[in-house]
């Protein structure tokens, strides 16, 4: 496996090979795997898998998903999803997890042990979102105070007296 | 020997009052007056940028608008060096606490401008649910400047309007039954 900061696009490959590969190697994982865009592929993923393909993914011995750009949250109405953006220096393309996450019990697995880039990411959608990521080693509130009661940017969000003390 | 004494006598311009002043001499004011000129005219201001409106400050403060005119210069990173607070920009419900602090820590006498409808009012973020609805709800505001951001002339006719509010303020106390002094 190589290391970060080696030289980008080496593998000369096109975005359809990328997608065959990726279709092949992680058959039965990866659902609706498609070209989004041309430097990008869109794949989801259930949230049971994500820890053991999160860790294929970056020893992938050609495709080496190396680099976590950031951890997205999203409310879809009827469920959340957490969003994964991974580079890969070696392609010089992006891949795209999207995690659907329940929103009765919305829990994944944190995924800092295999991109350590995710520690901030996911206690920032924790703290927006309300993701509950199981393992992480410090999953406190980020951006808002650490008694503020919700997560607002969730769709059925009201906003409570209780945050606003000073009103 | 002065100066003047080397200007020839057809140049000279007869200021007689003035002439007095070259003998050790006495004036007689108030203290009021006294501190609260010095006071008005030498302002501390603390470095408070929040939000966009710090760049209209900083702005006010380089050479384009420059603050300095007002004897208002000096910016100051600490608290314990300040006496002027200009919150400048939005105040959220986590940085509240932080403010109140810093302003409890500002050496007396002390005052505070509200520059822009953030800090104000909450602006445009009135509905936010982080968003503290105006600093006045953390700390007594001396002067509220309009505007989303305020101009630098915006800011400096609060800053004047804070001078005239320090330059009335009387700094002594007033004894029971002492008549009020008038200024001359």
């Amino acid at each position: 496996m190589s290391g970060v900061g080696l030289e980008v696009g080496t593998l000369k490959v096109t975005m359809d090979e990328i997608a065959a590969d990726l279709a092949r190697d992680f058959a039965g994982d990866l659902e609706d795997v498609r070209i989004q865009e041309p430097d990008t592929i869109v794949a989801r993923l259930a949230r049971e898998k994500l820890k053991d393909v999160a860790r294929r993914l970056k020893a992938h011995e050609d495709l080496a998903y190396e680099t976590l750009n950031f951890v997205a949250a999203v409310d879809l109405g009827a469920q959340l999803e957490s969003v994964y953006h991974v580079y890969s220096w070696r392609t010089n393309t992006w891949i795209e997890l999207h995690v659907p996450v329940p929103r009765a019990k919305a829990e994944v697995d944190t995924v800092t042990d295999v991109w350590p880039a995710a520690d901030w990411h996911e206690r920032e959608a924790w703290d927006m979102m309300g993701i509950r990521y199981l393992g992480h080693p410090d999953l406190r509130r980020i951006l808002l105070k650490d008694d503020f009661v919700g997560h607002p940017l969730r769709k059925d969000y009201v906003d409570l007296a209780e945050n606003h003390p000073h009103v | 020997m002065g100066l003047s004494d080397m200007v020839p006598d057809r140049f000279k311009v007869a200021y007689p009052k003035l002439q007095s002043f070259r003998q050790p001499n006495i004036v007689t004011t108030t203290a009021d007056f006294v501190f609260s000129w010095a006071r008005s005219n030498s302002v501390f201001p603390f470095t408070y940028g929040l939000a966009c409106c710090a760049i209209e400050m900083m702005s006010a403060g380089f050479a384009r608008w420059d603050v300095a005119r007002f004897g208002m210069e000096v910016f100051r990173p600490t608290p314990r060096q300040c006496d002027l607070m200009i919150v400048s920009g939005t105040v959220n419900e986590k940085m509240a606490p932080v403010l109140k602090r810093l302003y409890d820590q500002m050496a007396e006498p002390k005052w505070v401008i509200s520059m822009g409808a953030c800090a104000t009012s909450g602006g445009p973020f009135y509905d936010g649910y982080n968003v503290v609805n105006g600093v006045d709800k953390v700390v007594p505001v001396d002067v509220y400047i309009p505007g989303c951001p305020p101009r630098p002339e915006a800011l400096f006719q609060g800053l004047l309007e804070l001078q005239g509010k320090i330059a009335a303020y009387s700094f002594t106390p007033v004894l029971p039954g002492a008549r009020p002094v008038k200024e001359g």
